[in-house]
């Protein structure tokens, strides 16, 4: 369960007079549901890399439950997310060769030196929750809406305090788009998870308890 | 994390193999310059270890050793009878076989000598030594059974020989395998050689042959009364017609003296004006001497390949691995450490390279076997093909230089940001 209180951030990149993210002040309770709407181009990617620290702030801080991750050097910055946030991405970001099994597990692995107990069964049944029924099929061979759903199993199985998805829905169709949606929704709300989503899908951003809308990189009121 | 490498692999198994191959084949280049030459110097120095010191007429020391333990035919002018009288008598002599030369059968060289030889050889394996003039031993490789019989041809391997049709040998032993061409050679009495060739050359009113080995020996003066008609084939070796002076001679005589200095003492005495003593280890570090350059220039020939082959390959990972800057950032993304993302493409990169080392190290080896055993049915050396502990090291080296070159593509993953890594 994290809360986030953001304070002074400004983000700049080299030759542009503007700069790309400007939040003087902005902050979200733990728990709390927020879509994150705006033009492309209006510093949408940029918040979503900041907050998960992805990428180094610029100036100000980004505290989530007090800890400021734009203090934190990369090398720190990097165990922070993986211990705190879930990610869902619009192009799935997940890998063709494993199953759908390894590739909820493949963060883990990878962060850890051995498995965390207890986090097989939680990818089974996650990915029983979102509705695949053979987490021993290779990825590559299903369906794009079931990589999605494979993907928010991925994201849910450390148990983050943060999820953040970047568009989930944009590029699956209506129906899939729907039921990720639903299940994005119902699995943060379950968890108790803090959740941040950047999306052009009505149907999702109502369903957020707050609207966060970019322009020029500021908040519009 | 190998589970993810193995994946990774298993998806790109057609690259990954190609990279792993030319790996192999450039290395398998360099291995095989190397082995090969060790095989080739190995092989020679062993077959010649078996001879102490050859004598011969003045001439060419490397034709002299290359005719007498090599067995390559070639004109050789002839040694008086009294030297090989004086060598057999002499105290410091253990054994002085004569080697004479000139006919062949199916392709093995007859070679005339005494039975000595075949002890000096390392001995019998099967069968027994001369005791008639119509005996023959062969070498361990010669494809004749004990109780055949063969004419011998006049000339030498490999030239269209006229058949001493009247003179018949009966093989009665074969010598134990030495490593050396004798393997492929046919060892008959040398008074026989004289005979055949005495007989053959009256026979047919030839004019002496300048053309020296024991096709000269018509030349030489010939009436120590024997019968040499067509039916010496069971009259009895006359060993003492060695020492006698009034044979027609021999062009090489291999000489195992009783010690070093005793070694030492007779090519002093022996290389005199119509002499000549040579140890065939000196002449052979001669000849290495000369091709060594050339082996230089072939281990230059392919470390420059293996160089352009390692830059190609280099490039091709590096390339590979901004192309998978997405995949690496999205890693980075879900939470893996960035040195664990570094080992993981340092690994599977460093996997295809030493595969392709080691498999290179196995494809160098396997073709220099099958070089090397050709050459030992044509030839007869025996070519040992043998690593070393050097080529450990080469080995080691190698893959020390590859790990260290695999990390250039895995500090570009590390490098950059995950953000940066996602928008590429």
């Amino acid at each position: 369960m994290l809360a986030l209180s953001v304070d002074g951030l400004q983000v700049r990149y080299p030759g542009l007079p503007v700069p790309a993210l400007d939040l003087p002040s902005l902050s979200l309770a733990a728990g709390e549901t927020a879509a994150l709407v705006g033009p492309s181009g209006s510093g949408k990617t940029t918040f979503i890399n900041i907050v998960t620290g992805m990428e180094r702030a610029g100036s100000g801080c980004v505290a989530w439950n007090d800890e400021n991750i734009a203090g934190l050097p990369e090398g720190g910055r990097d165990r922070w997310r993986a211990r705190n946030v879930g990610l869902v991405m619009q192009d799935f970001h997940l890998f063709p060769g494993l199953s759908a099994e390894a590739n909820v597990l493949l963060p883990q692995r990878l962060s850890h030196l051995r498995l965390p107990a207890g986090m097989q069964s939680r990818a089974r049944e996650l990915l029983a929750r979102v509705g695949i029924e053979r987490p021993e099929q290779l990825v590559g061979t299903t369906s794009r809406g079931q990589m999605q759903r494979v993907a928010v199993a991925r994201a849910l199985v450390g148990r983050p305090g943060l999820i953040v998805a970047d568009e989930p829905t944009a590029s699956l169709d209506a129906e899939s788009g729907a039921a990720v949606a639903d299940l994005l929704v119902e699995l943060a709300q379950e968890a108790g998870s803090t959740l941040i989503v950047a999306s052009h899908d009505g149907r999702l951003i109502e369903r957020m308890g707050r609207t966060l809308r970019l322009e020029n990189g500021r908040l519009a009121a | 994390m190998f589970h993810f490498i193995l994946a990774d692999l298993r998806r790109n198994w057609i690259g990954a193999l190609i990279l792993a191959l030319l790996i192999a084949l450039a290395t398998a280049l360099g291995v095989s310059v190397t082995l090969q030459e060790r095989a080739l110097r190995l092989g020679s120095a062993r077959a010649a270890a078996a001879f102490d010191l050859v004598v011969g007429a003045a001439g060419s020391e490397t034709q002299l050793i290359l005719s007498s333990i090599f067995l390559q035919p070639a004109p050789l002018p002839l040694l008086p009878p009294e030297t090989l009288a004086a060598l057999r008598a002499d105290p410091r002599v253990e054994n002085a076989v004569p080697v004479g030369f000139g006919d062949f059968v199916a392709g093995y060289p007859i070679v005339g000598t005494t039975s000595d030889a075949v002890e000096m050889l390392g001995g019998l394996g099967e069968g027994e030594g001369f005791s008639h003039m119509g005996d023959a031993i062969v070498g361990a490789q010669v494809s004749r059974a004990i109780g055949d019989s063969f004419h011998p041809f006049h000339g030498a391997v490999g030239e269209a020989g006229e058949v001493h049709s009247h003179v018949e040998y009966r093989v009665v032993g074969r010598m134990a395998p030495t490593g050396t061409p004798w393997d492929r050679a046919i060892l008959v009495p040398i008074q026989s050689v004289w005979a055949t060739h005495a007989n053959h050359d009256h026979d047919h009113g030839h004019e002496p042959e300048q053309t020296a080995g024991l096709a000269a020996v018509a030349s030489v003066p010939h009436d120590h009364g024997h019968d040499h008609g067509p039916g010496f084939a069971g009259e009895a070796v006359d060993e003492s017609e060695l020492l006698h002076t009034d044979n027609p001679g021999v062009p090489a005589i291999l000489v195992k003296p009783k010690s070093i200095a005793d070694a030492y003492n007779l090519r002093q005495q022996y290389r005199t004006e119509t002499t000549l003593a040579v140890f065939p280890g000196e002449v052979l570090t001669r000849l290495y001497g000369t091709l060594g350059d050339a082996r230089r220039i072939l281990g230059f020939v392919a470390t420059g390949a293996q160089l352009l082959v390692g830059a190609a390959i280099l490039m091709v990972v590096a390339v590979h691995v901004l192309q998978r800057r997405r995949q690496i950032g999205a890693l980075r993304a879900f939470g893996a450490p960035r040195p664990v993302v570094m080992g993981m493409v340092w690994t599977e990169v460093f996997i295809l390279v030493a595969a392709g080392v080691i498999c290179g190290f196995a494809i160098g080896y396997a073709i220099v076997r099958a070089i090397s055993g050709y050459l030992a049915r044509n030839s007869g050396v025996a070519m040992p093909v043998e690593f070393q502990p050097a080529d450990l090291w080469t080995l080691l080296f190698l893959l020390a230089a590859c790990a260290a070159a695999t990390l250039l593509p895995a500090l570009i993953a590390y490098r950059q940001t995950p953000a940066q890594a996602l928008r590429s």
